[in-house]
């Protein structure tokens, strides 16, 4: 439509002008909208990292935990422990590592178990990881490779021996590779036997912790804690003959039995566990999108603002345009096309932020965030309905002045 | 049938104690093709007419005609058809918008209208060359002198091709020379068979009209047919015999002293009559650079 081109023009002509107050118009938008797409951004590329987990941990992996959880609608945040995993009050017993362990088709199992200790090192105390009492079969569980040494020995199971995450072992000792050096775990001597390579951690992640962590024999763990140390979760592989789905089925039976049919417990497929950890994340980023959205409507409130002085100190030119013939229509549309392209651009210039938000995330931090292009759609959508909404308001008043009142505004 | 036809209309501004009687039951009947000048005392409601008549104000009371249609109490949207496609305006301030260009200024009614870009430039570069400013199309109005401002505004008036050109003081803000510029510009468009209404406090000035309409009050005290060329007799009579009474009529004097004496300085010198024409050309091949400032609100 020609008309419309021309108020285009018009609008672009005005825009032109202030440049700076235009920015500072704009702040407000360009703040909403790249706080939006880093979020968002951030959140989905957790959620590529857990994925990506799957293939790295391998499908077939089970992971067994004290109590039920639902995977429904109805959740909580505090169903979601896996967040801190650690924080359960266990009530996976000892029995219930033999169970699983017992369970026809499960090939290998290692209880995970955090206890709460003193360890003293050659550098003093240590406090930044976790005692971990776990058995043997776990770097094969995990996929985990060893960088040094070797891990805890089936056969000994009552050896003071542990095996030390990597930046566990840079914390703890002066050495590059102390193999065979000691430390203290509540006054009692233990020996490094291995060091674990970097565990590819995720954020949000049990494993985030693997590298702090040092991990020691169940049953030393057990006999340090005098029975009290808890079993947050039970890692097990099935055997290649048996299907995933028919082993945790045996695991099931078993377990209920030890728990009494009381089906306190959850067994996951390691996809399950990881669509539970994917929906705290959904939960938090539209929270936080939430938050990051409003930002977007103290935008809009703030172009509304400047367009209303605009509109005031133009109102001279308001009446000239209207004495030459310019109509309601004209004019509304005209401060209408000039917000919606103040917001707009600001939208633009908000999307552009996100990204280098996004390039310094992935520089500085282990996020990856993923920006897709739906989002960017979105937020520079929602920043044109912000600013032609908002705008609206300034250009009626604009659109419904007499022309000889305006045309006698003097500023 | 007449262009416009204005019966018993009245205009009140404020409410109350307060009211103001602008126009007080003015009827009068313009044809096509005619010249009007409109004096009168400041305050006596010429603006005020003339805002009525070019749609940017409506009446409180009576009939407005326009070109047979009745507009006294049109809808805004219609108002500003009626203006865009037949009124073209002229103002005292000249009233560009500063952040355009001329040309732009001048193409600003053709945008309104909907003509293409392409189109609108051509146009308004036409109508440029028409009123002698077309080296100025590039310029900001901050760029030009008031005279080129002027000329300038009357190519944006007359870009529409208007019925009636209304024009409030266009030589209000503007030197001797350049309101002889500009009142040439407004003959000429009269020539092409428009019709002009314009307002003066220079008794001079009506040398261009075919009418002069006297005002007084918000009331049309006289209405005279004049020959183009001639001083209207009641504005000589004014010219001639009233003492300068107020600040207008005295800038009116001066400037038409120096028009008649350019070779002395005008500052001080009482008021005398103007001379013949052939003295004008003797004014213009000198540079006059006596401005005269009025306010105008
Ligand atoms: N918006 C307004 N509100 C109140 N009174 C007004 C308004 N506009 C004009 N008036 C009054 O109406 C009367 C006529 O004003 P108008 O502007 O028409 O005079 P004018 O003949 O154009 O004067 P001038 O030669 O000084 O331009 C004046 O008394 C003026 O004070
Ligand atoms: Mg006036």
């Amino acid at each position: 439509m020609k008309p419309a081109r021309g108020q285009l023009k018009t609008g672009f002509d005005s825009v032109r002008g202030a440049k700076w107050r235009n920015f500072w118009t704009m702040l407000g938008i360009i703040i909403g909208v790249s706080s939006v797409i880093t979020v968002v951004g951030i959140g989905q590329g957790i959620k590529n990292q857990i994925s990506g987990q799957i293939n790295y941990l391998g499908k077939d992996l089970i992971t067994i935990r004290p109590s039920s959880l639902r995977t429904g609608g109805d959740q909580s945040l505090d169903t979601y422990n896996v967040l801190s995993g650690l924080s359960i009050t266990g009530s996976l017993q000892d029995k219930d590592v033999q169970a699983v362990s017992k369970a026809p088709g499960v090939r290998a199992s290692a209880p995970l178990s955090a206890i709460s200790t003193t360890v003293k090192s050659e550098k003093g105390q240590y406090k930044k990881g976790l005692v971990i009492g776990t058995s043997a079969s776990l770097p094969n569980l995990l996929n985990q490779p060893l960088e040094f040494g070797t891990f805890l020995d089936p056969d000994d199971p009552g050896a003071r021996a542990a095996v030390l995450g990597k930046a566990a072992a840079e914390a703890m000792f002066e050495s590059d590779v102390p193999l065979g050096f000691t430390f203290s775990i509540n006054g009692q001597d233990f020996i490094v036997r291995g060091i674990f390579d970097q565990f590819k951690n995720t954020p949000l992640s049990d494993e985030a912790n693997f590298n702090t962590a040092i991990f020691i024999p169940y049953d030393v763990s057990q006999e340090l804690t005098k029975n009290s140390g808890a079993i947050y979760e039970i890692l097990a592989k099935p055997a290649t003959s048996s299907p995933v789905d028919t082993t945790i089925a045996s695991i099931k039976t078993q377990l209920n039995q030890t728990h009494g049919n009381q089906d306190n417990f959850t067994v996951l497929r390691q996809d399950e566990n990881i669509a539970a950890r994917s929906e705290v994340l959904d939960l938090l980023t539209r929270l936080i999108t939430g938050v990051a959205a409003i930002s977007l409507l103290v935008g809009g409130i703030g172009i509304m603002n400047v367009m209303l002085v605009s509109v005031t100190e133009r109102m001279h030119e308001i009446g000239i345009r209207k004495a030459i013939g310019a109509t309601n229509r004209q004019i509304l549309s005209q401060f209408v096309i000039e917000s919606a392209l103040l917001s707009f651009v600001g939208g633009i210039i908000g999307v552009a932020l996100a990204f280098i938000v996004n390039g310094l995330l992935r520089f500085f931090t282990n996020l990856r965030p993923d920006i897709s292009w739906q989002i960017v759609l979105i937020a520079s959508g929602v920043s044109l309905a912000v600013g032609i909404i908002f705008g609206s308001v300034p250009a009626l008043k604009a659109a419904r002045k007499d022309p000889i009142e305006a045309l006698r505004t003097i500023i | 049938m007449a262009l416009i036809e204005l019966k018993d209309v009245s205009k009140l501004y404020g409410f109350g104690d307060a009211t103001t009687l602008a126009l007080d039951e003015v009827s009068v009947t313009i044809e096509r093709g005619e010249f009007v000048a409109v004096m009168g005392p400041s305050g006596c409601g010429k603006s005020s007419l003339m805002n009525v008549i070019g749609l940017l104000d409506r009446p409180s009371h009576g009939n407005y005609k326009l070109d047979g249609r009745k507009v006294a109490k049109l809808r805004a949207n219609r108002a500003a058809r009626v203006r865009r496609d037949t009124i073209g305006f002229i103002f005292q301030s000249y009233n560009l918008l500063p952040r355009l260009s001329i040309l732009e200024n001048v193409a600003l009614p053709l945008a309104y209208k909907g003509v293409s870009v392409k189109k609108r430039i051509r146009q308004a570069s036409t109508m440029l060359e028409r009123v002698g400013i077309q080296n100025r199309e590039y310029f900001m109005p901050s760029q030009l002198s008031g005279g080129q401002l002027q000329c300038a505004a009357i190519a944006r008036a007359l870009v529409n091709n208007p019925k009636l050109i209304i024009a409030d003081e266009p030589t209000g803000n503007l030197d001797s020379e350049s309101s002889r510029l500009v009142m040439e510009l407004l003959s000429e468009i009269h020539k092409t068979g428009n019709t002009v209404l314009f307002v003066t406090h220079n008794p001079e000035l009506t040398r261009y009209a075919t009418r002069v309409l006297y005002m007084h009050d918000g009331n049309i005290i006289h209405d005279e047919q004049t020959a183009i060329g001639q001083v209207a007799a009641t504005a000589r009579k004014v010219l001639y015999t009233l003492p300068t009474t107020n600040e207008e009529d005295d800038l009116a004097g001066v400037s038409a002293l120096m028009r008649a004496r350019p070779d002395v300085p005008s500052v001080g010198r009482k008021v005398t009559r103007p001379k013949s024409r052939s003295t004008k050309k003797a004014a213009s091949k000198r540079k006059t650079s006596v401005r005269r400032k009025k306010a105008d609100v």
